[in-house]
């Protein structure tokens, strides 16, 4: 059920966002300094899901990462920064 | 205005929006605060300053936990919206951070459909005029429906805060119109809310964009990033955090602390004697040495390491406004991880440097059930503030206060730590479970000196009374119990092994022999120890009576240690042993208390005790012979019946991890 809602979300943004678009990779494929428009939250984790949705994390906003430490990534989500680990990097899909 | 003489008014907003310093600066109230996301936990009471209002009503306010949203994700948060819903406040004040409104917001148009009427309090404005955002007040009134307020909760006056006590009296009982629609949302179902709520976002988007100009791109690269990069950096990271722990402890425990110790021990000496001359030779001999030596000399020793705990106080508390906390969590998050805990876990245990219980009450931000019971498990390990006496003792009679002393005892604490985690992960059978690190990095802000002050006394305040009343009637029973047998009769000298004390700490004793220290008096000491950790220092001081050692000319502790030594009988490997043994047994009642609440289960909370035991003795059996063979080329005494408890401990710990692999090797069967 939760696929279906996704792939409605991506063909979606995939639609608006030309450009930037091309095949999906994560937030941990991605480069630092450049804005990525969030696909999906790729995780069975409902609660974190919802928990990542009211950071402002959600399909079809902006994300950036800003640096790469410690093996965490620091992405740049509405106007705060967050550390997030690899695991979770890879869960975003941009 | 209302017709109520007294109402409540709920402080709700965004994590680390500043809601506690805000309640502090409207109450003069003196609770935790840090600059990390999730350092207030549970809800707090208390009335405003009369300074500040100037309305004839009595306002009380609440403090809550800090949420993102009414939907709660973690267990703080679900006590915030719990409130709000349950508990009827009269007024809402929505703390929203002002560089962050597009976050903030959100939180503020789902208060703003309980029916309570709301007035937002844009804090840390200082910080955002700073970066040059400009935020128009009015139309951000207008579009809410609500009152706004621009505050510095951070500012002593001019702040911003009178004027928001008096537009929350002026609410108080008025209706606002909620300016999102929610009409036609099924509270039910799951989708409905999830459409409605990406539609709340795109309103907020919307307001954000009419009423927030900036200079500052977020999504740009600021100073600030380029001091992450270096204070979390892969390699860099954990030096700079070694280093600043060790400025922290060589600074509170070997240079400022013991100067100022000095002079404090002196006042205590010269009570000390004013007591006893004022005593006179009237008093009965046994009176008044359970006054002297027993209280006062017992009390004293303890209050005489207050000077060493305020300091360090003082830096943890600057440590913890300046927001390097989050970033240490962020460089731990790797290790942590290996062995099955989170970068969150480090917070409980530096805060818990401080006392282990608020260390152990933090591990409820941590979401993971066994990441947390396991952090709440390991966190009394981290050597507190009424361990750093007993540390403090040791470094000063046996190891010339040499300050890697008390720097050693932290970081064999952190190892410990890691070895523990491992065991539980490995136990539990979720070595292959995974979980996700989230972090907010906040704004690094020169860490206020008035805060840390406060702080500070406020700790000192707390050490003082405990030191007045738990460690005072325990010093003196301590006292009591050595003076006089069983029947009640003074004990003679020379017949100190006749004592009601003697007597029930000798059996003790025994068990410690193989590390080193089987005299009933250490014993003694530190079975006291549970009740209050500074009471170990105070019943050696008792039982030893050394009180008049611990007078300083110099620094604390020089003169006199090596007779010091001499009385209690132990070579530098037995001592090193005796402290470890205190510092990594299990913590004061109290602590385990606070173990028992936030672990919720029984089992976890005796395999812990256990867990805490059990490290407490290896590592002290460990100590004292190995060391023992190095600086003696013999095994120290006991060694035998010792290798035999220690290897059964092994045994058994090695049979449960044995068994959790099992476990995690049928979830992995099953998942594939």
């Amino acid at each position: 059920m939760e696929s279906i809602i996704s792939n409605k979300g991506i063909s979606r943004i995939l639609s608006k966002t030309k450009g930037l678009g091309g095949p999906a990779m994560n937030l941990a494929q991605g480069r630092i300094n450049t804005e990525y428009v969030i696909k999906e939250i790729k995780t069975n984790d409902e609660e974190l899901k919802s928990f990542l949705f009211t950071l402002g994390c959600y399909e079809g906003e902006l994300v950036t990462v800003i640096s790469i430490l410690a093996e965490n990534y620091v992405i740049s989500v509405k106007d705060a920064r967050y550390s997030i680990d690899k695991d979770l990097a890879e869960a975003i899909i941009v | 205005m209302s017709m109520k003489e007294q109402i409540k008014v709920a402080l709700t907003g965004n994590p680390n929006s500043g809601k506690t310093t805000l309640f502090n600066a409207i109450t003069g109230r003196i609770e935790q605060v840090g600059n990390w996301a999730g350092v207030t936990i549970e809800k707090k009471e208390g009335d405003i300053k009369k300074g500040l209002n100037k309305t004839n009503v009595q306002v009380t306010a609440v403090d809550l936990p800090g949420a993102y949203s009414m939907s709660p994700f973690t267990s703080e948060e679900s006590i915030t919206s719990g409130f709000v819903r349950n508990e009827n406040p009269d007024v809402i004040i929505n703390i929203v951070d002002s560089t962050n409104l597009s976050r903030s917001l959100f939180f503020t148009t789902q208060l703003l459909e309980l029916e309570i009427p709301v007035v937002v309090a844009l804090n840390k404005i200082d910080l955002s005029k700073k970066k040059a955002t400009n935020i128009d007040v009015d139309s951000l009134s207008k579009l809410l429906g609500c009152p706004v307020v621009e505050t510095v909760s951070t500012k002593g006056n001019n702040n911003g805060l009178e004027d928001l006590i008096s537009t929350v009296v002026e609410v108080t009982g008025k209706t606002q119109t909620a300016p999102f629609d929610i009409k036609g949302v099924n509270m039910a179902d799951q989708k409905s809310v999830e459409a409605s709520d990406k539609k709340r976002y795109e309103f907020v988007k919307e307001i954000v964009s009419k009423v927030e100009e900036r200079k500052v791109i977020s999504s740009k690269q600021t100073k600030q990033d380029a001091v992450d990069r270096v204070l979390a950096h892969k390699w860099l990271g954990i030096p700079i955090f070694a280093l600043v722990m060790w400025a922290v402890f060589s600074i509170s425990q070997a240079h400022l602390g013991p100067l100022l110790a000095d002079t404090f021990v002196g006042w205590i000496d010269s009570f000390y004697a004013w007591v006893e001359g004022s005593l006179g030779d009237g008093v009965s001999p046994v009176l008044s040495s359970i006054l002297l030596d027993g209280i006062i000399g017992g009390v004293g020793a303890v209050v005489g390491f207050l000077p060493l705990i305020m300091v360090l106080f003082f830096l943890l508390a600057l440590l913890e406004d300046c927001g390097y906390m989050a970033r240490v969590a962020v460089v731990m998050d790797r290790f942590f991880k290996k062995v099955g805990l989170s970068g969150k876990s480090i917070i409980p245990m530096i805060v818990g440097i401080g006392c282990s219980i608020p260390g152990v009450m933090s591990t409820r931000t941590i979401k993971n059930e066994r990441q947390r019971r396991t952090t709440a498990m390991l966190t009394p390990f981290m050597p507190c503030g009424a361990k750093l006496p007993v540390i403090a003792l040791f470094a000063g009679v046996f190891f010339n206060d040499a300050a890697w002393m008390g720097v050693t005892m932290y970081f064999v604490g952190i190892a410990i730590i890691i070895l523990g985690a491992l065991l539980v992960v490995r136990i539990t059978g979720e070595k292959n479970a995974r979980s996700f690190f989230i972090m907010e990095l906040p704004e690094y802000r020169f860490p206020s000196i008035k805060r840390a002050a406060v702080s500070m006394l406020s700790r000192g305040k707390a050490f003082i009374i405990k030191a007045g009343t738990i460690i005072l009637l325990c010093n003196a029973a301590v006292h009591i119990m050595q003076t006089f047998n069983w029947q009640f009769q003074a004990v003679a000298e020379g017949a100190e092994n006749t004592s009601i004390l003697a007597s029930m700490a000798s059996p003790f004793a025994i068990i410690l022999v193989p590390l080193g220290f089987g005299a009933w008096q250490l014993a003694a000491a530190a079975i006291t120890g549970f009740i209050a950790k500074e009471n170990v220092v105070g019943t050696l001081a008792v039982v030893y009576g050394i009180t008049n050692f611990i007078d300083t000319e110099e620094l604390a502790l020089v003169s006199g240690s090596a007779d010091v030594a001499q009385i209690m009988g132990l070579t530098s490997v037995a001592a090193l042993a005796y402290l470890m043994f205190n510092l990594f047994t299990p913590p004061c009642f109290a602590a385990i208390g606070a173990m028992n609440s936030e672990m919720e289960n029984k089992k976890w909370l005796w395999g812990g005790i256990a867990f805490q035991f059990g490290m407490g003795y290896v590592v002290a059996f460990m100590t004292y012979q190995i060391g023992t063979m190095i600086t003696t080329g013999a095994l120290g005494s006991g060694f035998i019946p010792g290798l035999v408890a220690v290897a059964l401990m092994i045994g058994y710990v090695v049979y449960l991890v044995r068994k959790g692999d099992e476990v995690a090797k049928r979830k992995v069967a099953l998942s594939s």
